[in-house]
């Protein structure tokens, strides 16, 4: 069964087309990488995907349950969950609390007056898991607003992964990375386990190559082309969109 | 969670001791300061802990101290009234925050302090109910089953006990789930959609709980004062109970409490020297917010940070003190 469908979407602002009659899939435990160059509408596929921007036309299925509609809390609920391209963080909690944010959000005590947070040990075990899986235990205490830039990008995709999700999407999970940083994050996107499927936005070529199974090429609003790695690698016309049309001129 | 415990100690010591050291005049004004403080933290858990600053809570004291005077006519029960002023300003609230919560920042203050002002035509207009521009008084006994409590000693020690428990609810709210994830929505609200929550579930739960509070502070006031008048439905007592959480310090509990009791002391003190002492509290209200560090409770954070903590946390991480510091002032 496809997990997510988008079917034929198409989304403007004003007079701006934006996404024009896009249409992808994304496998149960697949990588799925959208490049595209800058102000090809990727942002705003996501945006739309996720129920933070209502379409114009067309539909979005995750499991085949039309999901156009939906809030983006409601989504997490369906095993929905994403990053975003810039930091959307809390700066003045610790990453612990960060991370007990986003693991409370699926427990049926979410709305519990009384009783404090601190005495919920699912939580507390949850919350321990993540930090010694992702070895971040040195950390766990410092507030997020004095992390490193890359430690907060890595925080970001922690709390989408909290709710574990079926599908997470990436939003330029290495964008502003030091090279280091981002030879990291790829090493990391590459161990999340096969039960999460990704789609993801990148535009540096070596992570895209390193974790995609399938590319989808965005320009203009438009799906120019979705298939192997292999197969965009040697298409023309994806050759043409990133070095230009004087490329072609002088071929 | 010890320094909860110790703070909450503090509070019961210091209610059971003080009318050893007050006089008759300082017993009333210290039970005002107690009802005060229990509608000022209800203003700042909207403010500090959620974000939303309302100028028209006053709106759902008056709503509390009207319904014990207007149905303490009839029946003459103090249970039964302090429960409906609770229900009723807490359900009002929660059907006019469903409007307003879907607006914020001055758009939300703006509104609350027009709801504030419809209450306050209302209150003047209905003359057969609230008596208007006269106000009423409120006839209702204070008579929990065994006899009046009319002393102003007992008064005084009856809203001691209701301000504590008021804090240590509170306390167990800002802790529980809904009340860090209230916090959560006030940082970052589009974050905590895209996690999965509800966020106008929580702002409206937040406002019909600050609310229901502020309903009860007023019925309290309303067996305190035993009048009231649509003076406590202008905007002017919306700001003024601001201004107390203000002094106090946003973003904690006891700050309000500590605002409020400055706030009335000042009030009397200053004014029994001038009638301008509103000129004097609003040159203290500059001050204090130029360079009072964000209220009186951030002192004491300023003060152990200075001198206490200093000593022995020469090799501490940086982390470590402002997560002490934190826990201080929650």
């Amino acid at each position: 069964m496809t997990l997510l469908k988008v079917d034929n979407i198409s989304k403007s602002f004003n007079t701006l087309q934006v996404l024009q009659n896009v249409t992808l899939d994304v496998q149960p435990g697949e990588r799925h990488v959208i490049i595209g160059p800058n102000g090809a509408g990727k942002t705003t596929l996501f945006n739309c995907i996720t129920g933070q921007l209502p379409l114009n036309s067309g539909a979005v299925f995750l499991e085949d349950v039309e999901i156009s509609k939906l809030p983006p809390n409601k989504l997490v609920h369906l095993g929905m969950a994403r990053t975003f391209q810039k930091n959307n963080l809390f700066g003045d909690l610790t990453v612990k609390e960060n991370l007990h944010l986003a693991l409370t959000a699926l427990k049926p005590y979410r709305y519990q007056l009384f009783k404090p947070l601190s005495n919920y040990s699912d939580l507390k075990k949850e919350t321990e898991e993540l930090i010694e899986q992702w070895q971040i235990s040195d950390r766990q205490n410092v507030k997020v607003d004095n992390l490193s830039y890359g430690e907060q990008r890595l925080l970001e995709v922690l709390l989408a992964l909290a709710s574990k999700p079926k599908i997470l999407l990436l939003d330029e999970p290495t964008s502003g990375m030091s090279p280091a940083e981002t030879a990291q994050t790829s090493e990391m996107i590459q161990k999340l386990p096969r039960s999460v499927a990704l789609l993801v936005i990148e535009h540096d070529m070596d992570v895209v190559f390193a974790i995609a199974d399938r590319i989808t090429v965005i320009h203009h609003g438009e799906v120019i082309l979705s298939g192997t790695p292999e197969e965009v690698r040697n298409d023309d016309t994806v050759r043409q969109i990133y070095f230009g049309g004087g490329a072609k001129a002088h071929a | 969670m010890k320094n909860n415990l110790f703070i909450i100690l503090i509070l019961i010591i210091s209610v059971s001791g003080l009318p050893f050291l007050l006089s008759g005049f300082g017993v009333d004004l210290a039970t005002e300061i107690y009802i005060m403080a229990i509608f000022a933290m209800s203003l700042g858990l909207l403010m500090g802990f959620a974000g939303m600053v309302s100028l028209g809570h006053a709106a759902f004291f008056a709503i509390g101290a009207y319904t014990v005077a207007i149905l303490g006519q009839f029946i003459n029960n103090v249970y039964i009234l302090i429960l409906s002023a609770i229900i009723i300003a807490g359900l009002i609230a929660l059907l006019t925050g469903s409007l307003f919560i879907r607006t914020s920042n001055f758009y939300f203050l703006m509104i609350t302090l027009a709801f504030g002002q419809l209450l306050y035509a209302l209150a003047w207009q209905l003359e057969n109910w609230t008596g208007g521009a006269d106000g009423m008084r409120v006839s209702a006994t204070l008579d929990f089953g065994f006899g009046e409590i009319a002393s102003p000693l007992a008064i005084y020690y009856l809203m001691g006990i209701a301000f504590i428990f008021v804090y240590i609810l509170l306390k167990l709210f800002v802790n529980s789930p809904a009340g860090r994830i209230i916090k959560g929505i006030m940082e970052n609200p589009s974050r905590m959609a895209a996690l999965g929550y509800e966020v106008r579930v929580y702002k409206l739960l937040v406002y019909s709980l600050a609310g229901a509070l502020a309903g009860f502070a007023g019925s309290l006031y309303g067996y305190f004062n035993m009048f009231v008048s649509p003076d406590l439905t202008y905007w002017k007592f919306s700001g003024e109970v601001m201004i107390m959480v203000i002094f106090g310090g946003v973003g904690t509990l006891i700050g309000p409490v500590l605002g409020a009791g400055l706030f009335i002391i000042l009030q009397n003190f200053i004014s029994s020297y001038t009638e301008r002492w509103q000129l004097i509290l609003g040159a203290i209200l500059v001050l204090l917010v130029l360079v009072g560090k964000g209220g009186i409770i951030h002192w004491f954070g300023y003060f152990k940070e200075k001198f206490i903590i200093r000593k022995g946390t020469k090799n501490v991480e940086t982390s470590k003190p402002i997560e002490e510091e934190r826990e201080v002032i929650t």
